[in-house]
């Protein structure tokens, strides 16, 4: 069994995640590659699922546009969420036969290795049942929303980190009226963690939830070969050495 | 027999899904391992491909309602009886135009995006506007036939003009196939068969407005400026009266730029990026640029300020809507198929109006290609306060001497605008030189980047 492969992307529009993503999940169907942790960092953008419920965008047109944010609609689990700078947004992109083909398994998984890794920096967070997400004293503090195609996840979590939490008073998240969102930040006010360290124990708590034998930090040209190229790229083999 | 899609097994605990959307429609041929439909649970949206090859019949769970797990939700025909179903449908079909149909079959079918707006080759203004008008027309046709509608460039009114054998006339692959065999060796317009006359292009809006005004209303009309045009008219007086404006040409051969394309577009596109010659051009000019410093800079009273980072804009036209010229950032570390992703993305949005401040602010440099439109050659305007900016043309089979023999080559010829202030002539025709040999010959790219 192979370990969990994780690759902070960088600077990622959501429209060139989407790309990414697909591709990959296309190279994991085929068994080109193994399960993959992908950390993309997206500008301010609206995303919805597709279970969205009506008005569960408190701004109007206008002000969206005003600042910048591009309202994208996606194939994935969940209604509308605010991806942007500050948060961790983490890509699973995994063969679910690992996890047995059950999809609330690796739902509570996605869970769990949240709740591990927050454990770890001092927040206690937990499930709330019937509210696939992460709660801490009652405030969300990660979304999560799935698509699977051929039995490989993608799309994945959203954990606040230091965001600025005044983006999600333009949505009513997850369709949920009355909820009130927090951050990693928030919670330890000084103490808090860099996004950098936040990444390290995200994927650790993750492989180790997910039982890999460990994880392993991969390339963004790496991913992109991967996603974009239907045949692999490798150096060329040198004939002349002989 | 037809087979039945069911609601799988999803998991220990997962005991019901919703149908989150259908990604075909009754009647719709679908191949094994095709996404036939989006199921939902939880927060997880699942993609279920179809078992086998074959037609979908019935859709018997309309979108947005919830199923227990193993709840027949579609019917299937093999590949086989495909035909019988599809004729078998059609009257029912005609008659639930008037008469509303039976429950069983009232299942709304989700809307077929429509083809591609323009074919990758047309480079002409107008084929755009046409194959927009037409798109409408495109929507009852399936994936398959509109693949074989770009692979074999059979237009939108050339299909309307066939027959069609499937649902209310819908045409059919077989019909395309069919048709295809007909016209082969005969001219395209020719070989259809004229059961309904083609509707003639209409007209882009703007243009019709002004014939209809030539055949006897006022002789002139008055169009006023609107915010961008004021804009664009000051940013162009700016320019003109500050920058020094003096232009150079050359020319590229294309040969090697334009198999790559041949080669890597379709790939590229399979993967969600159309790829044009726009990403060749910025690789080229960043290269350029790190050799030439001087002429990725902008005046700033008394000195030259020379950037280490390539925000190359890229002139966007919009009809009346006016010009833009966004930015990509930092395009000196990005990939080509990066920046070809970053080109369709900053375009559409500059056609849509989605730019962001952000990105008409701070580019270096910039690229307009006059030849999307037809140009051959332009005397490109400065986008101030940068310092030089490269035209590019479109690529046209010419008559070149090559070892002593005249040899046709696809050609393009090559501009740059620049401000004389700073970059002497000297510069501009070495920048503009190199340019075109990294075009010419993309293997140096090895060696430059």
């Amino acid at each position: 069994m192979s370990h969990l492969s994780v690759c902070h992307l960088g600077p990622t529009s959501y429209r060139e995640g989407l790309v990414l993503q697909e591709g990959l999940a296309r190279a994991r169907a085929d068994g080109r590659t193994g399960d993959w942790l992908l950390y993309p960092d997206h500008p301010p953008v609206l995303t919805v699922g597709r279970n969205p419920s009506p008005g569960n965008v408190v701004a109007d047109a206008a002000t969206l546009e005003r600042q910048g944010i591009e309202v994208f609609e996606v194939a994935r689990g969940g209604d509308i969420t605010w991806h942007g700078p500050g948060q961790l947004v983490g890509y699973l992109v995994c063969d679910l036969d690992r996890q047995g083909r059950d999809l609330h398994r690796f739902l509570r998984s996605i869970e769990e290795g949240l709740i591990q890794a927050l454990a770890a920096l001092g927040i206690a967070a937990r499930r709330d049942p019937g509210r696939t997400g992460v709660w801490s004293e009652g405030e969300k503090i990660a979304s999560i929303g799935i698509a699977v195609r051929r039995w490989v996840s993608y799309h994945g979590f959203a954990l606040n980190v230091a965001p600025d939490l005044k983006f999600f008073d333009l949505i009513h998240p997850c369709g949920l009226r009355g909820i009130h969102m927090t951050s990693v930040a928030r919670q330890l006010g000084d103490r808090a963690p860099s996004l950098p360290e936040v990444r390290e124990r995200v994927a650790g708590a993750m492989a180790r939830v997910m039982e890999y034998p460990g994880w392993a930090w991969g390339e963004a040209a790496e991913v992109r070969g991967l996603a974009l190229l239907e045949t692999p790229v490798g150096p060329a083999r040198n004939t002349n050495a002989a | 027999m037809p087979i039945s899609i069911v609601v799988p097994q999803l998991g220990e605990s997962v005991v019901e899904g919703t149908v989150a959307k259908w990604l075909k429609a009754e009647g719709d041929r679908v191949r094994k391992e095709e996404p036939l439909v989006e199921i939902q649970t939880d927060k997880i949206n699942v993609e279920i491909p179809s078992p086998f090859e074959g037609t979908l019949s019935k859709i018997l769970v309309p979108e947005g309602t919830t199923v227990p797990v193993g709840t027949e939700i579609a019917q299937l025909a093999g590949a086989g009886e495909a035909e019988s179903v599809s004729a078998a449908a059609r009257p029912a079909a005609a008659a639930s135009a008037s008469a509303s149909a039976t429950t069983a079959t009232a299942a709304p079918a989700p809307p077929v995006p429509a083809v591609p707006a323009t074919p990758a080759r047309t480079e002409a203004g107008n084929g755009a506007h046409t194959d927009l008008a037409a798109a409408g027309e495109a929507r009852n046709l399936s994936l398959a036939v509109r693949k074989i509608m770009r692979e074999e460039s059979v237009s939108l009114t050339e299909v309307t003009s066939i027959s069609g054998s499937g649902v209310a006339g819908r045409v059919t692959r077989d019909d395309l196939l069919e048709y295809l065999q007909s016209r082969t060796g005969r001219p395209a317009v020719a070989g259809a068969p004229a059961r309904a006359p083609a509707p003639a292009a209409p007209l882009p809006a703007f243009m019709a407005a002004r014939i209809i005004e030539g055949a006897g209303g006022p002789r002139e009309e008055m169009v006023p400026f609107t915010k961008v045009r004021r804009l664009i008219a000051e940013n162009m007086i700016r320019s003109k009266h500050t920058a020094a404006h003096t232009h150079c040409f050359d020319e590229a051969e294309m040969g090697a730029i334009v198999a790559l394309r041949k080669e890597w577009g379709p790939r590229l596109e399979a993967q969600g990026v159309k790829l044009t010659f726009m990403p060749f051009f910025i690789k080229a000019a960043v290269l350029a640029l790190k050799e030439f410093p001087w002429v990725n800079g902008e005046v700033k009273g008394d000195a030259l300020v020379v950037k280490k980072y390539y925000n190359v804009g890229l002139a966007v036209g919009r009809e009346e809507k006016g010009l833009i010229v966004p930015n990509i950032k930092d395009c000196d570390r990005k990939n080509l198929v990066q920046l070809a992703a970053e080109v369709n993305d900053i375009a559409a949005r500059a056609r849509a109006d989605r730019l962001r401040p952000d990105d008409i602010q701070g580019g270096t440099f910039s690229i307009t290609n006059a030849g999307v439109f037809g140009a051959i050659n332009s005397s490109p305007v400065i986008n101030y306060p940068e310092v030089a900016i490269l035209g590019v043309h479109k690529i046209v089979e010419r008559p070149v001497v090559r070892d002593g023999q005249i040899v046709a080559r696809p050609m393009m010829n090559a501009s740059i605008g620049f401000d004389h202030r700073v970059i002497d002539g000297e510069l501009a025709v070495k920048f503009l030189r190199r340019v075109c040999e990294l075009l010419e010959r993309p293997e140096l790219l090895w060696f430059y980047a």
